[in-house]
């Protein structure tokens, strides 16, 4: 047993052959192809493992003496077969991969701060002055109202990374982010959900590079067919701001349920950091200029999966097939 | 809000674009509008208005955008002499939160029904149509969006004050609710009656069939004192709406005018005093010091000066060599980006090019370590057959009292506390995936676990694993994180289980000695993936093989037949 489970490492650990021949995957001429079979040389590994490993127990087994072995609820163990099962990432985290992926191409970092935070960074520093409507857009959930809060959007983010790495210019950072909001929670509703912004500070930043960044990430995630329009919306935190709607898939843009007969559907919210966010910052925005966008992920992400009801993705009935038959 | 095409055409009279391209450019221009219908031969738009522009709270708003979008004179529709009446309203004014008060006495009046083109005004902007002069005090809010209010001067008297409340302790709406107030609320009072709220009359002094005699009022206020006192009360009117924007005093007398020319129209009168104005200090628009290459630089595309100019004067704004100043009405404008933003809607966002993103640039790279820690764990447990799950961050039981982070407006009233570990919510998910029958659950979360430490509120990333028998957890933070790391390019389906996972087994006995493997292929090739979840070999002895099957989201019934058709049990 302990040769099998040394040749097991060797072959199949952490630092083993096999995870050092996936590791070259990036430099093979067809990594689909390459990635395929070590996935199956591992299966058969692993199968040959399994079996040997049974067999092996099947031994030490038959030396026990008969009357140790429950007949009734031990199940019979003498030889069996099942694929090996696969694991899964969970769908948010594939949507926010995909995203990383487009913006580390382009230099970006990967950001994050905390979810308990002060008013100060939620709203204060986005522009959002104590009693002002643009309170009234969000529910907020407090700890201690009205100092300390759950974020409510990932622009909260936007507001540590500029204080923080004011010294860092230029800055390109995307965060991915649990948001959270006083909702009920329904079918469509959660009072968590999850939201991917990103942010540049740099000298000469213009809408056109905000707008066609926004563009490559929707045509990353949608496809090249995607249609997105690109409006005048409002927004504390940014001036101009600007609001990204895709065409409505079900209806091409006539007008149906899905989209509340608009034809279009809002994807979320951008324009360029507001010159009051980046003084509040400690960021001078005479000689520089940034963009900031942000998006919601689970309702896409729940499209792309057939997924129903919100409630499904936060501690619901997800799952997946064990391995794919 | 709700837009009717053909009193629009009151302020543009010359407005003749197709109903769905005046959607789609209203919407590019700052005003999304969902969508437009036909209600009782009008044309009705219903669209969101930008938080930041009170002005289009009312037709008169939008107007003025679309004059400039499509280059058409503005009507004016307050053009009615006013009469010299040599009685002065003895009105007072006892709170500085009184930013403009108007007020008229209209006299001999008769009030009746609403006619027919008012009742389907006030009935498709969601308002229950009253009477004539209450609807037309409402047609002239939605008109000018600046909110009015009538008082029944036979119950009101002359003698009307706007004053913090002085001493009452409850008081009645128009609609006989009675609300608590208390001395934060700004009213309208006389001696010895409240009479209305900033933005809700009151029952005290309404108008009805009878009134003979009214004195209409506009103001505007404090924005934030009518905000506080509307959610004070917990009280939504569309005035409340209007009252705590930015509204244009100076928009009130054109509003007044209009209003007071409407009523004698429809209920005849006559004016019955002078024109009450309080206004002591008037608003300054700023004088905004605007580089008018601006546009360009901002928007990265070429927008001439001489068209940054002319919308601008367009809109109203007076042009002083550098210096721009907007028009009253625009009080969301007040820095130079607003003046840019302008030129650029009226440019059309839709000249900007969506096809120039960002190229690569090497900047510091500022990730945390903990990112790159996360995402290896994620790869590592995923190959090692674990599937991710997300709980809720929020749970309805403490671990421990002392150190546990309390919401403290939930409205999910059941879920009150920040985890303070993962373990319980990963039971949880146990437990959901037990009443599904999931077998052989093996599943994990990162996430984040929150408590409090001398008053400091701490959060950690926390890892939670199940294996199939326990459950474990290791706080990230405390672990060495790598310098980088390339997460995998992993995608998979995931499903919502709508029913129980039904499992059966089933005897299979071969002919000879087979490849579990063929076996397994060439019996889960019979059953639709849309419902076989899993399948596998519980035992060989000899011959015989022994199946488990699971299917789901469908019937036992379904399930036992699909069985016993695939493995020919019948």
């Amino acid at each position: 047993m302990a040769e099998l489970e040394a040749a097991r490492v060797e072959l199949l650990g952490r630092n083993g052959l096999l995870n050092k021949l996936f590791s070259e995957i990036k430099n093979q001429p067809d990594p689909k192809n390459y990635g395929q079979e070590l996935n199956q040389l591992k299966n058969e590994i692993e199968e040959l493992l399994t079996s040997q490993k049974n067999s092996l127990s099947d031994k030490s087994e038959k030396q026990l003496p008969a009357s140790n072995q429950d007949q009734s609820t031990s199940k019979p163990k003498k030889t069996a077969f099942s694929l090996p099962k696969v694991g899964h990432l969970h769908p948010i985290t594939i949507t926010e991969r995909q995203l990383n992926e487009v913006f580390r191409k382009l230099g970006f970092s990967i950001y994050n701060s905390p979810e308990i935070v002060t008013s100060e960074y939620n709203f204060q520093r986005l522009n959002v002055p104590a009693n002002h409507p643009a309170l009234d857009m969000q529910d907020t959930i407090y700890i201690q109202e009205p100092q300390y809060l759950l974020r409510t959007q990932t622009s909260t983010i936007e507001s540590y990374l500029l204080q923080q790495e004011n010294k860092n210019l230029p800055i390109r950072a995307a965060f991915p982010g649990c948001v959270y909001r006083n909702e009920k929670v329904n079918r469509s509703n959660h009072f968590v959900f999850h939201q991917y912004q990103a942010v540049v500070v740099d000298k000469g930043i213009t809408m056109k590079d905000l707008i066609g960044t926004m563009d490559l990430m929707f045509k990353t995630l949608y496809g090249k067919e995607v249609v997105v329009r690109y409006r005048c919306k409002y927004y504390p935190e940014v001036e101009p701001g600007v609001g990204p709607d895709m065409q409505c898939f079900n209806c091409q843009g006539k007008g149906c349920v899905l989209c509340k007969y608009a034809g279009w559907i809002e994807m979320g919210g951008s324009g360029m950091i507001h010159p009051k966010v980046l003084e509040m910052a400690g960021i001078d925005h005479h000689i520089y200029s940034g963009f900031a966008f942000g998006m919601g992920l689970d309702r896409w992400t729940m499209a792309q999966k057939n997924i129903t009801d919100i409630r499904t993705f936060m501690g619901g009935n997800l799952a997946y097939k064990p391995n794919e038959l | 809000m709700k837009l009717i095409y053909s009193h629009l055409q009151k302020f543009l009279p010359t407005l003749d674009v197709e109903p769905q391209k005046l959607r789609d450019d209203l919407t590019m221009i700052g005003h999304f509008c969902n969508f437009y219908e036909e209600i009782e031969n009008e044309i009705v738009f219903d669209f969101d208005i930008k938080i930041n522009r009170g002005d289009c709270l009312g037709y008169y708003g939008l107007a003025r955008d679309l004059a400039v979008l499509y280059d058409l004179p503005l009507q004016n529709l307050s053009d009615i002499e006013i009469p010299k009446s040599n009685y002065i309203l003895p009105i007072k004014v006892e709170t500085d939160n009184v930013t403009r008060v108007m007020a008229v006495k209209i006299v001999h009046i008769q009030n009746k029904k609403s006619p027919q083109w008012l009742q389907k005004f006030v009935r498709i902007h969601g308002t229950n149509s009253i009477n004539t002069l209450v609807d037309l005090t409402n047609y002239v809010m939605f008109m000018f969006g600046i909110p009015n209010h009538a008082f029944d001067t036979s119950k009101s008297t002359d003698n009307l004050v706007w004053q913090m409340n002085p001493k009452y302790t409850e008081f009645k709406s128009l609609d006989g609710t009675v609300l608590p107030i208390n001395k934060n609320i700004l009213m309208v009072n006389y001696a010895r009656s409240a009479l209305s709220l900033s933005f809700w009359g009151g029952e005290s002094c309404a108008i009805d069939d009878s009134t003979t005699n009214t004195i209409i009022e506009f103001a505007v206020y404090n924005p934030s004192v009518v905000r506080q006192n509307s959610h004070q009360l917990k009280v939504t009117t569309e005035a409340a709406t209007r009252l705590e924007k930015f509204l244009d005093p100076d928009l009130i007398p054109s509003a007044i005018n209009y209003l007071t020319k409407l009523i004698i129209e429809n209920c005849g009168g006559s004016i019955g005093s002078n024109f009450y104005d309080y206004y002591p200090n008037p608003i300054e628009s700023p004088s905004i010091d605007f580089d008018f290459d601006s546009p360009s630089l901002i928007s990265g595309i070429d927008i001439s000066v001489d068209f940054a100019k002319k919308t601008l004067t367009n809109l109203d704004c007076v042009i002083n060599e550098n210096f721009v100043t907007p028009p009253s009405i625009r009080k969301d404008i007040t820095i130079p980006e607003d003046l840019a933003e302008e030129v650029i809607r009226f440019y059309g966002y839709n000249n900007i090019p969506t096809n120039q993103p960002l190229e690569f640039k090497s900047v510091k790279n500022i990730t945390p370590a903990e990112i790159f820690l996360i995402e290896q764990t994620k790869d590592r447990l995923v190959s090692e057959g674990y599937d991710e799950v997300i709980t809720w961050p929020l749970v309805s039981t403490a671990v421990d009292q002392k150190t546990v982070i309390k919401t403290e407006n939930s409205i999910n009233a059941e879920v009150i506390y920040l985890r303070q570990s993962l373990i319980p919510s990963l039971k949880l998910q146990l437990d959901q995936y037990n009443r599904y029958k999931l077998p052989n659950p093996k599943f994990f979360e990162i996430g984040k676990i929150y408590y409090k430490e001398a008053d400091k509120y701490i959060e950690k990333f926390a890892l939670g694993t199940y294996d199939g028998s326990e459950f474990k957890e290791i706080i990230l933070d405390d672990l060495d994180k790598p310098k980088s790391y390339n997460p995998q390019d992993i995608n998979n389906s995931a499903i919502e289980l709508t029913s129980q996972i039904i499992t059966l087994d089933a005897n299979v006995v071969s002919s000879g000695p087979a490849d579990p493997k063929a076996l397994i292929k060439k019996y889960s090739d019979l059953i639709d993936p849309n419902i076989l979840w899993s399948m596998e070999i519980t035992d060989i002895f000899e011959n015989k093989y022994t199946f488990r099957v699971s299917y789901y989201n469908c019937d036992d019934k379904t399930a036992k037949k699909i069985h016993l058709d695939t493995f020919d049990l019948n």
